[in-house]
């Protein structure tokens, strides 16, 4: 391998190298990093919740007038929706898992006032909820009917006696004790007893570092506005949401709005909008940085061609062969890549520690540097190939032409 | 050492052919040093080019060192190239960017020589060309006949059969011109076979024989006789292709 005098060379020409080693160190800092980072957005969006998010529809019904009934509504909306075709169940509920909008408070496990409080996001469901929503039930069991409280119910104010949560949460609340069982208490030190585990569930807000503490109430939610969550049989869902929406409408119309109705994948959408146009945003970065990186390459490398083709026709008329050309352009370049890759590892780890100490995010790991610098190499070479075949294709009567 | 045989070179176009070499016949004997003279446009580039296996004939047959070369692929004819020809070019196309050692390196490295091999033929060639001492420089900091003299350096370095020279002077002045020939000479009387192509009679009258071309054909072949004044001799024909 020709490379000292090859070094010696790029050296002597060292503008356009160096330029285009720093260009591949930067590319290599920033799209590592981004990549990190746009991988690390991804894996949040695609965090497990759960449930049975794609085949959930979710629907609001707001009641308004003097003739409009809560509970029979609710009743009527549950019989018509729960016989439809393609059905699993149905639950009321207070909210929608996931969407951004919530209730959350705080529950101890003793009587003591200063008892550390854990802050749960709760929601109320009925009976139906385990199979609206998907979860599984890991302890215990699910709500009864006779447990639901209606929204009429003269005790509604006061904390239901039974609660189920999510294993995170009994975790977080009971340490290594079991949880099933025991008692919790609102700030009123009014009590219910576990009857239930989640295996796991997420609750309304995605980026809340609690996102699993998540507690079911046997209720109904109050008026005028209820929500429904409405499990379909697979491949049945977008069918289901026009029907949805119609029956609903069928069943009264004139003292209550039905609307969003729609699939929890939107409103989970939704939620991860932000994360998802950020991690969407760093993907086309490190996509137009390797383009430019590689045009660079194409355009240095053609330009040399260019610029010895007399050189090149000289080379091959003392006997370099087209595969020894296109050898020597495809190591100039890997030197060349490879300085770039060594100056842009050290920017790498750099940045990284800066963006980490500045932004408290989670430190790089290696592999992402080692699958940058591959594929940095990677374009590399293949930026080069077309310019470097060109070049052997330069005859080597190049060499005697006096122009 | 070098026997044409009826070779001819047509360039073709879309709306014209040139026929640079027309039928051309020559032998070179092992250590001759012969002259190919000629006007401008009498097809001198274009014989240097299929002696040196630069490109090839269009039809007419070609012995190198007693091996047909005249249908040889790309690969062997760079490889002949490499070990039987040394190429002195009137530019003398060494690379800026390398310096003396390493210009005269790069076709020792095409042949795959080992590290000392290379090392010890470069500073022979050197030695021999009296520029020992400035290996190290880059073709920038020698004057031009220095230049062409690292050149011949590099052509000899491998021990070639036969040295291939376009116009070996054409860039330097009288003096520097006469130490290029003096050692051309010299390397000549040491057996390396010459084939030097020139327009400057003075220069061909100093070898053993000149060939003169003339529209792509051998016009004269006498040994030891200056050039004919060549200054009417008209271009080579440009035909419309039927």
């Amino acid at each position: 391998m020709e490379i000292r005098p090859i070094l010696s060379a790029m050296w002597r020409n060292r503008t356009g190298s160096v330029l285009v080693a720093v260009q591949i160190a930067l590319t290599l800092a920033i799209v590592v990093n981004c990549m990190f980072m746009a991988k690390s957005r991804i894996e949040f969006i695609a965090r497990p919740s759960g449930m049975d998010i794609e085949n959930i529809i979710t629907a609001q019904s707001l009641g308004f007038g003097s003739d409009y009934r809560h509970d029979e509504t609710i009743d009527a909306d549950l019989r018509a929706l729960r016989a439809l075709p393609g059905v699993i169940a149905v639950t009321p509920a207070s909210g929608i898992p996931m969407s951004g909008s919530g209730s959350a408070t705080g529950y101890k496990t003793s009587m003591d006032e200063d008892a550390p409080r854990e802050t749960a996001n709760y929601y109320r469901f009925d009976e139906h909820a385990e199979q609206a929503l998907g979860v599984k039930i890991i302890e215990g069991r699910g709500f009864t009917e006779l447990e639901v409280r209606r929204a009429d119910d003269e005790n509604y104010d006061r904390m239901p006696p039974q609660v189920i949560i999510t294993k995170a949460y009994a975790e977080r609340l009971f340490g290594d004790e079991p949880a099933l069982g025991q008692l919790i208490y609102d700030g009123l030190n009014e009590s219910a007893e576990v009857v239930g585990i989640i295996e796991h569930q997420y609750g309304a807000w995605v980026h809340w570092s609690s996102f699993d503490n998540v507690m079911w109430f046997p209720q109904r939610q109050e008026g005028p506005s209820i929500r429904y969550i409405i499990r379909a049989e697979p491949g049945q869902r977008d069918a289901l949401i026009p029907v949805v929406e119609q029956t609903m409408q069928e069943l009264n119309s004139s003292s209550r709005l039905v609307r969003n109705v729609r699939t929890m994948e939107e409103t989970v959408a939704t939620s991860y909008e932000g994360d998802f146009a950020i991690a969407s945003t760093l993907i086309v970065a490190i996509i137009l940085l390797f383009v430019i990186t590689g045009l660079g390459i194409v355009g240095l490398a053609s330009f040399t061609v260019r610029q010895r083709t007399k050189q090149i026709g000289t080379r091959r008329a003392i006997g370099a062969r087209k595969r020894d050309i296109i050898r020597y352009f495809l190591t100039e370049n890997w030197l060349m890549t490879t300085i770039g890759i060594v100056i842009g590892t050290v920017l790498t780890i750099s940045l990284n520690y800066a963006l980490a100490t500045a932004f408290e995010i989670e430190r790089l790991n290696y592999v992402y540097l080692v699958i940058g610098m591959g594929m940095l190499w990677l374009l590399g070479f293949v930026a080069v190939a077309e310019p470097a075949r060109r070049a052997s294709n330069v005859s080597p009567a190049v060499a005697t032409r006096t122009v | 050492m070098l026997e044409m045989n009826d070779i001819s070179r047509v360039y073709r176009t879309d709306l014209v052919e040139t026929h640079a070499l027309r039928g051309l016949s020559l032998s070179v004997e092992a250590g001759e040093f012969v002259a190919v003279t000629g006007p401008s446009g009498s097809g001198k580039t274009t014989f240097l080019n299929i002696a040196g296996l630069l490109e090839t004939a269009t039809s007419g047959s070609y012995m190198l060192d007693g091996k047909d070369v005249s249908k040889l692929s790309d690969n062997e004819r760079s490889r002949i190239r490499n070990e039987k020809i040394g190429f002195i070019f009137q530019s003398f196309n060494l690379i800026p960017d390398l310096n003396i050692f390493d210009n005269v390196d790069v076709p020792l490295r095409y042949r795959g020589f080992n590290g000392n091999e290379r090392r010890e033929r470069i500073e022979r060639a050197l030695e021999q060309v009296g520029l020992a001492s400035r290996m190290r420089h880059l073709p920038s900091q020698l004057s031009g006949g220095q230049q062409q003299r690292a050149a011949i350096a590099r052509a000899l370095a491998g021990d070639p059969a036969f040295l291939l020279a376009d116009e070996p002077t054409g860039n330097l002045d009288s003096l520097m011109a006469r130490q290029v020939m003096d050692l051309l000479e010299q390397i000549n009387q040491n057996g390396t076979t010459i084939v030097m192509v020139t327009h400057d009679p003075e220069l061909a009258r100093r070898a053993h024989r000149n060939v003169q071309l003339l529209d792509g054909k051998i016009a004269t072949s006498n040994p030891f006789t200056p050039q004919a004044d060549v200054a009417d001799i008209a271009e080579p024909a440009m035909q419309p292709v039927a």
